[in-house]
């Protein structure tokens, strides 16, 4: 059991990658163990879907490795696409085409593909298979792009964005599919997203990304639980020094000094009352979007 | 003040933008639900499935919140027919419950304190909301 938990689905080692002068994956270094939910959140252009793209073997990278299932991305993809499916964020689907000659012509590119599961999932996404892609609603495109990501049964599912732009009951429907194929076997999934309530549904680990780098790495509970925003009342005339130890953010305004500390304890509340001459000291928990927003508000102020 | 929140919301939903992480929020309503006697000693809890689909969420976190619940004695697994509630499961529930009480006392006496209101000040508040509280009951039923 314990040789399976630590097997990993996706790792990267300094994965890097330049477009001309610019450094949009900047040695990113990932772990993602069999069987679990990574959720992938970042800016716009913090370097997400090029991590994607590196790792589907559709990028060339700069420097580093990256292993989906412990094959090199560079050296062998072919064979990597046989276990992983994808989703990515626009659906390159072949627009004059049915339905039913998208799913031939890409259960032609697979060893494995499950007719019954296929024509399962047809039928709970209520597509209709002599409908051309061009159409489909965009939920419906989004449906189809997962049942083809789905259907030879790969191991590891990468989605790239894909609830962005879907109405509440589209992605419910969406979310839930994925959590089937969850549920039924240990599947490893990669999903970068904006809609972080989604994040956390999905996620056991969330990695935060900003200009090409991980800032955080983390069980989705412990970013939770472990970050907190503590908010110190200073007496007339006094001034902030050096922060706790894990500070990711801090605003001095008047009296009140606010700062998010990951890693919180007790300690951090000792410390400022023991170094600053402080009124009251308060602690408050931070929701993911709270937390996710100082990591990179405190990123951009320190650049 | 959390669990205030948990309180008035519906029985079986989660609240993924809250700050309380989502496998807490899954312990804390089986515990209620137990306290409540939804689920009675001897009797089954959802599947992990079951309960990871109806919440939209991780099957893992569900599996999480259920080993948690195990630990501490609330729940039992049977081989092959998954989770039940033990013998002393709704006792278990009443105390983790009362602790629950408390701290959500504990941060409205912290909150009380931070804006510098006496401690007789924060009794009478105490016993206003109790008060109201009491009084909506009355009203809804």
């Amino acid at each position: 059991m314990a040789e399976t938990s630590s097997r990993l689905a996706i790792e990267t080692d300094d994965l890097t990658k330049r477009f001309g002068g610019k450094t949009a994956v900047d040695h990113l270094t990932l772990r993602i163990p069999v069987g679990t939910t990574f959720g992938f959140i970042g800016p716009n252009g913090a370097g997400k879907t090029t991590t994607i793209k590196m790792l589907m073997g559709m990028l060339r990278m700069n420097g580093g490795q990256a292993r989906v299932l412990g094959i090199d991305v560079s050296t062998d993809p072919a064979r990597m696409k046989q276990r992983v499916g994808y989703v990515p964020e626009l659906h390159f689907i072949y627009r004059w085409m049915r339905v039913t000659e998208v799913i031939g012509f890409c259960r032609a590119l697979y060893d494995q593909w499950n007719d019954r599961l296929c024509a399962e999932v047809l039928k709970l996404f209520e597509l209709d298979p002599n409908k051309k892609v061009k159409h489909l609603s965009k939920g419906m495109v989004v449906k189809l792009a997962l049942l083809l990501a789905i259907a030879h049964e790969p191991e590891v599912l990468i989605l790239d964005e894909p609830t962005s732009g879907l109405d509440p009951l589209i992605r419910e429907e969406f979310l839930d599919s994925v959590l089937r194929t969850i549920c039924e076997r240990q599947r490893t999934v990669l999903f970068s997203s904006h809609t972080l309530s989604d994040v956390q549904r999905m996620a056991d680990t969330i990695g935060i990304v900003y200009e090409g780098r991980l800032l955080a790495e983390c069980a989705t509970e412990e970013l939770l639980v472990g970050t907190k925003r503590v908010r110190a009342v200073l007496r007339d005339g006094a001034t902030p020094g050096e922060p706790p130890a894990g500070t990711i953010w801090q605003r001095f305004e008047r009296r009140e000094w606010l700062l998010t500390v990951r890693g919180f304890s007790p300690d951090t509340v000792a410390y400022l009352k023991a170094k600053y001459p402080v009124d009251s000291v308060e602690v408050f928990d931070l929701g993911l979007e709270d937390v996710f927003k100082d990591f990179v508000k405190g990123r951009r102020a320190s650049a | 003040m959390h669990y205030g929140a948990l309180l008035r919301r519906l029985p079986i939903s989660i609240d993924p933008n809250s700050h309380v992480p989502i496998y807490q929020q899954i312990v804390d309503h089986i515990r209620r639900s137990v306290a409540a006697g939804v689920y009675r000693p001897g009797e089954p809890i959802p599947s992990l499935r079951q309960l990871a689909l109806e919440l939209l969420v991780n099957p893992n976190t569900v599996q999480r919140a259920y080993e948690q619940l195990e630990r501490e004695g609330l729940i039992q697994a049977r081989r092959g027919l998954g989770m039940f509630v033990t013998e002393n499961g709704a006792v278990s529930a009443l105390t983790k419950s009362q602790a629950a009480v408390y701290s959500a006392f504990t941060e409205g006496i912290r909150a009380g304190k931070a804006a510098r209101m006496p401690a007789q000040r924060i009794r009478t508040t105490f016993d206003r909301a109790w008060d109201d509280t009491n009084r909506g009951a009355t009203e809804e039923s």
